[in-house]
C-alpha cells in the first residue's frame, strides 16, 4: 500500500536533514506554532501533506501503508516536527486504533479502517473516560446490549479529546455486569454520525473547546464492529493505554517547551544568567536522559517485544518533566505570565498557553498518580 | 482547618478590631464566585457600584491616618482584610487605588475615598522589575512624555499617578497626549500600556511612595494568602468527596501527604505575612521593614503558584475546565505572583537588604 521510500536506508544525519527540508518546504505557515489544539478544519491541510507523502503513520509497518521507521528515527521525526512548531493532528486514530488493530483486528477490519485513517475520511477520537470512572477507568457503566445483529450503546463518555471533529470513536463498553469488573468489558468501533449520538463540547482553563461529552442514546451498531473477543476489552485496552503512554512519554512537549524557555529568556533578558543557565542546563539533561530511555523503549517495540508496565515511567517523565519546564517560564516571566496571548503577537513566546497545556499533561492519559500506582503494584511488587 | 493565627498584638482590643473588619469582610463577600465570574473579560473587570460599596465600608482608608479622613489602622488590619479579599477573589482595585491614595495630598483624598475617582498607579516601564527600578520617563513640572506598562485596571481608571525621574505626577485618563492600549490576563482583567505624549500633568511632591509600594506589596502577599487558603480548603472538600475505586480519593495515603505539605507551605506563608504586617507596625529600620516585605511576597507567590497546581491535579480532569471554580483560583494567582515583584525579584532584593542590614 506505501508507495513511499524506506528511509530506514538513510544514515541519521541524512534521514534528518531529508525531513527537516520537507517539512520546511511543506509546511502550511499558517498554522506554524498554534497557540491552541487546532481542529481537524484548520490542521487538515498538514494532515493531507503527510498522508500524500506517506509520513502520517512513521511507526505503522509498511505493508499496513507506514513507514516502518526504526525507533531512532521516529525520534528524530518527532523532533523535527516539534522544532519546526508543527500542529498537533487529529492523531488517535495514527496513534492509538491503528497500532491496536494491526495487533488485534480481522483483515477485514484492517482492510476497511486503516486505509481511511491515512486517508483523512475517518477521523477517530476515543471513549474511554466517564464521569464515575476517570482514575478508576474499569469502573465504567456505559454499556452495549446484543440485540440481533447490533449492539445497542447507551451511556455517557467524557473528556473526549477532539470529539467535535470525530466522525468515528472507539469506546469501551460493558458488556457483562455479572462478573468482576475488568472482565465485562468489550472494545466497540462506533460511527458518530448516526442517530442518538450527542456531542457537548467543555471549555478547558484555556477557554479552547479541545475535550467534550459524549452521549450514547440506544445508538445501533453492527455487530462486526466489535475489536477482538467479547469481553477481553479491558486486556486490549491496556495495551492501547500502552501505546498511548509510549505516545505521551515522547519527548515532543517537554522538547517543545525547553526551546521555547530559551527564547523567553533571550526575551527577559535572562540569556546569559548564571541561575538561569544552571536551570536551563538541568532542564536539557533531563531531556537528553528522557530522550535515550524513550528511544529504548521504542527499539523494545521495535523489536517486536510486549512492553512491561515500566512504560509508564515514560509518560510520568515526559509529562512532569512538560510541567516543570513551563512552572519555570511563569517564575521567570515576570508580569507576562498573566497574559492571555503570546508576547507581542509572538506565538514563540507564550509562557501561560503553555503552562496551561501543560497542566492536563500528568492528569489524562492515566494521571501521574496512577502511573505509580502501576509501577508501584506490577513492576516493584510491592504489596496491598 | 485554618490554621491559627499567631497574632503578637496583645491588645484585645486591637484584636476584636481584626476581627470584626475579618468578618464583615467575609459577610459582606460571601462565598459564591458567581459576581467574579461574570466580571470577566468584561471592561473594566470590575464593578463600580460595588467599588462604592466597598470604599463606603473604608476599605481604601484603611491604611489613611484619620486626620486625613480615614481609618488610621496598622498593617496587620490590613494584612486581615486582604487575606478575604483574596479568599473571595475580588476584582476591585482596593490595594492598587490604596497605593495611590497613601501618596495623594489631602485636597485630592475625599474624592478618591468615596469611591468616585479611582487613580491607579503607574510605575512599570519593564517586565520583571520592581517599583524602584530605574525609570525613563520625564516629567518638567508640567509635561509628561513616556511608556507605562502592566498597569492593572487601567481601563477603569479615572486618572494614573505615574513615577517619573522627577517625582510623582498626577495624569487625568481622558487628558490629550495619554494613550491606552490594553492586553487580556489570566483572570479576566487586563493590563494597560500607557503612552505619554506631552499630555499635562500635576506635580505630587513629599509622598511616602515607598511605604506605600510596601504597604501594597505586604497586602497584595495577603491576597495571594488568602486565595491559596480558600483553594486549599475546596481542595480538601473535593478530596473528601470524589470517589474512585469505591473509596473517597483522600482516603489514599499518598495524596493525604501531598495535603499535609500543602498545609506546610500554607502555614509558613502565613507566618511570614504576618511577621512583616507586625514589622511593618513596629519601629524598626525602614530596611528591615523592606527585607521583611520581601520575604513575605516571595513567600505568598511560591505559595500561591504551588498550591493552585496542586489543587488542579488532586482535582483531575474537572479542574481543567473553565466551569470548575477551582480554576479562578490559579487563574488569578497566575496575574498576581509576578505582580508588585516576583518570587525571583523578592528574593534577591531580601538578600540585597540583609547584607547592608
Amino acid at each position: 500500500m506505501s508507495t513511499g521510500e524506506d528511509l530506514n536506508a538513510l544514515d541519521d544525519a541524512t534521514f534528518r536533514a531529508t525531513v527537516r527540508d520537507w517539512i520546511e518546504k511543506n509546511y502550511p505557515p499558517e498554522i506554524r506554532n498554534p497557540t491552541k489544539r487546532l481542529h481537524f478544519a484548520e490542521n487538515k491541510p498538514w494532515y493531507l501533506a503527510l498522508s500524500k507523502k506517506g509520513w502520517l503513520a512513521p511507526g505503522w509497518p509498511r505493508e499496513h501503508g507506514g513507514m516502518g521507521l526504526s525507533a531512532t528515527k521516529q525520534l528524530i521525526m518527532t523532533e523535527e516536527f516539534e522544532r519546526h512548531g508543527c500542529a498537533r493532528l487529529n492523531d488517535h486514530g495514527m496513534t492509538m486504533l491503528g497500532p491496536l488493530l494491526i495487533r488485534y483486528g480481522t483483515e477485514a477490519q484492517n482492510a476497511r479502517f486503516l486505509p481511511k485513517i491515512l486517508s483523512g475520511e475517518h477521523i477517530w477520537c476515543q471513549g474511554y473516560s466517564e464521569p464515575g470512572a476517570g482514575s478508576d477507568l474499569a469502573g465504567l457503566s456505559t454499556e452495549a446490549v446484543l440485540d440481533g445483529e447490533h449492539w445497542v450503546v447507551n451511556g455517557q463518555k467524557t473528556w473526549t479529546t477532539m470529539a467535535s471533529d470525530a466522525n468515528w470513536i472507539f469506546m469501551l463498553v460493558r458488556t457483562d455486569k455479572t462478573v468482576k469488573k475488568q472482565e465485562g468489558i468489550s472494545f466497540l468501533l462506533v460511527p458518530m454520525d448516526v442517530p442518538g449520538v450527542t456531542v457537548r463540547p467543555i471549555l478547558n482553563l484555556e477557554r479552547h473547546d479541545d475535550f467534550c461529552e459524549a452521549f450514547f442514546d440506544n445508538v445501533r451498531v453492527p455487530r462486526e464492529n466489535l475489536v477482538g473477543e467479547v469481553n477481553q476489552g479491558w486486556t486490549m485496552a491496556k495495551t492501547l493505554l500502552g501505546f498511548e503512554r509510549i505516545f505521551l512519554g515522547s519527548p515532543r512537549q517537554a522538547s517543545y517547551a525547553l526551546s521555547r524557555l530559551e527564547l523567553l529568556a533571550e526575551h527577559m533578558g535572562l540569556a546569559d544568567d548564571a541561575v538561569f543557565r544552571d536551570r536551563h542546563a538541568q532542564f536539557e539533561l533531563d531531556l537528553a536522559d528522557h530522550n535515550t530511555l524513550f528511544a529504548s523503549f521504542v527499539a523494545r517495540l521495535r523489536r517486536g517485544e510486549t512492553l512491561g508496565a515500566d512504560v509508564s515511567l515514560l509518560k510520568i517523565s515526559q509529562s512532569e518533566l512538560f510541567r516543570r519546564i513551563t512552572d519555570y517560564m511563569l517564575e521567570i516571566a515576570g508580569e507576562n505570565a498573566a497574559l492571555i496571548e503570546p508576547i507581542e503577537g509572538n506565538r514563540d513566546l507564550n509562557p501561560a498557553g503553555l503552562f496551561l497545556q501543560a497542566r492536563p499533561s500528568t492528569i489524562y492519559g492515566g494521571s501521574s498518580e496512577i502511573q505509580r500506582n502501576i509501577i508501584a503494584k506490577n513492576v516493584l511488587d510491592l504489596p496491598g | 482547618m485554618d490554621i491559627e493565627s499567631d497574632q503578637t498584638a496583645t491588645d484585645e482590643e486591637r484584636m476584636e478590631t481584626i476581627r470584626m473588619l475579618r468578618d464583615s469582610a467575609a459577610g459582606f463577600l460571601g462565598s459564591d464566585l458567581g459576581r467574579v465570574r461574570r466580571l470577566r473579560f468584561q471592561d473594566p473587570g470590575f464593578d463600580r457600584s460595588t467599588w462604592r460599596e466597598m470604599c463606603g465600608f473604608g476599605w481604601l482608608s484603611v491604611r489613611i491616618p484619620e486626620a486625613q479622613g480615614g481609618l488610621g489602622f496598622g498593617m496587620q488590619e490590613y494584612v486581615a482584610l486582604a487575606a478575604e479579599l483574596g479568599a473571595a477573589l475580588v476584582p476591585e482595585p482596593l490595594i492598587l487605588v490604596g497605593l495611590s491614595a497613601r501618596c495623594l495630598p489631602q485636597e485630592y483624598l475625599p474624592a478618591v475615598l468615596s469611591g468616585d475617582r479611582i487613580i491607579l498607579p503607574a510605575w512599570q516601564e519593564e517586565a520583571g522589575t520592581l517599583a524602584d527600578a530605574p525609570r525613563q520617563t520625564t516629567f518638567d513640572g508640567r509635561k509628561l512624555i513616556g511608556e507605562k506598562r502592566f498597569v492593572m485596571h487601567a481601563r477603569g481608571a479615572d486618572a494614573f499617578l505615574v513615577t517619573t525621574m522627577s517625582g510623582l505626577a498626577l495624569v487625568e485618563a481622558m487628558a490629550s497626549g495619554v494613550s491606552l492600549t490594553a492586553e487580556q490576563t489570566q483572570d479576566g482583567g487586563h493590563y494597560g500600556t500607557l503612552r505619554f505624549d506631552g499630555a499635562v500633568a500635576n506635580a505630587i511632591p513629599d509622598a511616602p511612595f515607598d511605604a506605600a509600594v510596601a504597604d501594597a506589596t505586604l497586602a497584595s502577599a495577603a491576597y495571594l494568602l488568602g486565595l491559596s487558603e480558600r483553594a486549599f480548603r475546596m481542595t480538601i472538600d473535593y478530596l473528601k468527596i470524589r470517589r474512585q475505586f469505591g473509596k473517597p480519593v483522600g482516603a489514599f495515603q499518598a495524596l493525604q501527604h501531598r495535603a499535609v505539605d500543602l498545609y506546610l507551605e500554607l502555614a509558613l506563608t502565613r507566618a511570614s505575612v504576618e511577621n512583616a504586617a507586625t514589622t511593618i507596625d513596629s519601629n524598626v529600620s525602614g530596611s528591615q521593614q523592606r527585607a521583611a516585605v520581601s520575604r513575605a511576597k516571595a513567600r505568598a507567590s511560591r505559595c500561591a503558584s504551588l498550591v493552585c497546581r496542586e489543587a488542579i491535579q488532586l482535582h483531575g480532569a474537572i479542574g481543567y475546565t473553565d466551569e470548575a471554580d477551582i480554576g479562578l483560583f490559579l487563574r488569578k494567582a497566575m496575574t498576581l505572583i509576578n505582580h508588585l515583584g516576583s518570587e525571583r525579584a523578592h528574593r534577591a532584593r531580601y538578600v540585597a537588604l540583609m547584607k547592608v542590614a
